[in-house]
């Protein structure tokens, strides 16, 4: 389904793409934001949970983002470890006590913003522009494997982009995925070749 | 027929686009870096209930109190810094624009709740100067997805709890107890378990008839609500029998409290319609031991030593008295 090549040339795009991330993101939060070198495979929906290297299994949150452009649409999802909670509402500006509500809109704002940046950097090397939809929360303080088994998955197979966030001086870490669905693989494959001449 | 000139067609392609945005049933705001609007379309001058030119070249803050400013702030900071849509939605804040109900039949919500998505806008020279707010008013679905939760609830409510009484049902009594069984398996902290029926209640039944007899099983439980901590655990085990899971509390105050209940009981005798019903209970109280095999194990000593308040006359206290641990030598 995907060449060596193809796969190298993702990883590539998901490489610059993050280095731009991690620029914007220390413009904006004022903090250094450390990534760890993107994985790309060929997952199925059993494996994601396998594909989460960064946050543990216990006490997880998720938030998911829609995105479509160019033929190409998936699905981003944020897992933040709860541990990371207090630092991440501290990185996002909230310094007051965090009611129930605001850590909703603290978990959703982290996801725009995380997920956002990347995906921004990695349409504009394939030229073209991705639509967002709002962010949603999948669940909040469970397990991984509660957390990812969905009952309404759809799909066999996807091409996944794992990316692990930490922030320097910030107890704050999280794992980004991106899940591109089969249908688009195809227009994905085309501008893969295109880049690849 | 003429060609039309450049001008004219740039005109009416303006004038169309400007149609769509008056009229386009969303709320659409331009807000330029100081947050002074430049577009009011049609959506927000009738809910707003302000004309374009009250409104136009005017801060917003200004103008709308009710927008958090440091909020908004933060959040359109980043439309700048990322080049990136930012959105909120009605279950962080309910609204943006606080507009009010304005259909006096269907209209089921106090204020419009609205989701709203703020895109960049880049300028002539290609940088973003400016941004658009897009207001959905989504009051439909919001009031929906309350209501349903409102019912899950209910539901959630009615499927725990034992309608006669409102104390936790067997089932879920029993699960509880068996969380808590395991966590003092792990930690073996202090905790004790009251197990107690009510005395003679087929004779409350025969002389008093059956609704005088739900309405004593409904006092007893109102009596014990009334008596425990927040983090006590009481169900109705059965017909006439009622239990108490006390965390963190050693076997003196588990008896401290059952006689509390056994006195309370035994002097406030239930009143239905013009009847007055003495009655008593008989308890049994149970401390965690490490030595218990399994949860079912626990209700079984307290239900003995509840045995033997009865053995004893009734109207009474036991405690379970676990046998002596054998003195390890060495």
């Amino acid at each position: 389904m995907l060449s060596e090549d193809h796969r190298d040339c993702l990883q590539e795009i998901s490489n610059v793409a993050m280095g731009q991330a991690g620029d914007h993101l220390a413009r904006l939060l004022d903090a250094f934001v450390i990534l760890s070198i993107p994985h790309v495979a060929i997952l199925s929906p059993s494996e994601i949970a396998m594909a989460v290297q960064t946050v543990d299994d216990q006490n997880v949150s998720g938030v998911c983002q829609g995105f479509i452009g160019g033929g190409i649409s998936g699905e981003s999802m944020l897992l933040f470890n709860d541990t990371s909670f207090i630092d991440l509402a501290k990185l996002m500006g909230y310094e007051d006590e965090v009611s129930a509500t605001a850590e909703k809109e603290v978990l959703i704002d982290a996801t725009n913003i995380l997920v956002g940046a990347l995906l921004r950097g990695i349409a504009e090397q394939m030229d073209i522009e991705f639509s967002f939809g709002p962010p949603a929360i999948l669940g909040q303080h469970q397990e991984l494997d509660k957390l990812l088994s969905s009952k309404h998955v759809r799909w066999n197979q996807a091409l996944v982009i794992e990316v692990g966030y930490q922030i320097e001086n910030y107890d704050v870490q999280c794992d980004l995925l991106v899940v591109i669905t089969e249908r688009s693989l195809h227009y994905l494959l085309n501008k893969l070749n295109y880049l690849l001449g | 027929m003429s060609e039309e000139p450049e001008s004219q067609a740039f005109l009416n392609d303006f004038r169309w686009i400007m149609d769509v945005v008056q009229n386009v049933d969303v709320g659409l705001v331009l807000l330029d870096k100081d947050y002074k609007v430049h577009l009011w379309n049609s959506f927000m001058q009738n809910h707003s209930a302000t004309a374009a030119e009250e409104v136009i070249g005017h801060s917003l803050f200004d103008l709308f109190p009710e927008i958090d400013e440091k909020w908004f702030r933060r959040k359109v900071q980043s439309v700048y810094v990322l080049k990136n849509s930012a959105f909120t939605t009605w279950e962080q804040r309910p609204y943006l624009f606080r507009f009010d109900n304005y259909r006096p039949i269907t209209g089921k919500a106090e204020f419009m709740y609205q989701n709203s998505t703020f895109i960049p806008i880049q300028g002539l020279d290609g940088s973003t100067d400016s941004i658009c707010v897009i207001i959905y008013d989504v009051t439909e679905q919001a009031i929906n997805n309350i209501e349903l939760e409102k019912v899950n609830e209910t539901l959630e409510y009615i499927s725990k709890t034992d309608g006669l009484t409102g104390l936790l049902n067997r089932k879920t009594w029993e699960n509880l107890l068996e969380k808590e069984y395991e966590r003092e398996s792990r930690y073996h902290e202090n905790c004790s378990l009251i197990m107690f029926d009510i005395d003679h209640f087929k004779k409350v039944n025969d002389n008093y008839g059956h609704p005088a007899g739900d309405e004593v099983i409904r006092q007893t439980a109102d009596i014990i609500r009334h008596s425990i901590r927040k983090t006590d655990i009481a169900g109705r085990y059965g017909g006439e029998e009622y239990v108490i899971l006390l965390p963190h509390t050693p076997i003196d105050s588990a008896y401290v409290l059952a006689e509390r209940i056994r006195k309370k009981i035994a002097a406030k005798p239930a009143c239905y319609e013009d009847q007055v019903i003495n009655y008593t209970v008989s308890l049994g109280v149970a401390a965690f031991d490490p030595s218990l095999k399994s949860p079912t194990n626990w209700i079984d000593f307290a239900d003995q030593a509840l045995y033997q308040s009865k053995q004893a006359g009734r109207n009474a206290t036991n405690i379970y008295q676990y046998p002596e641990k054998p003195v390890e030598e060495g």
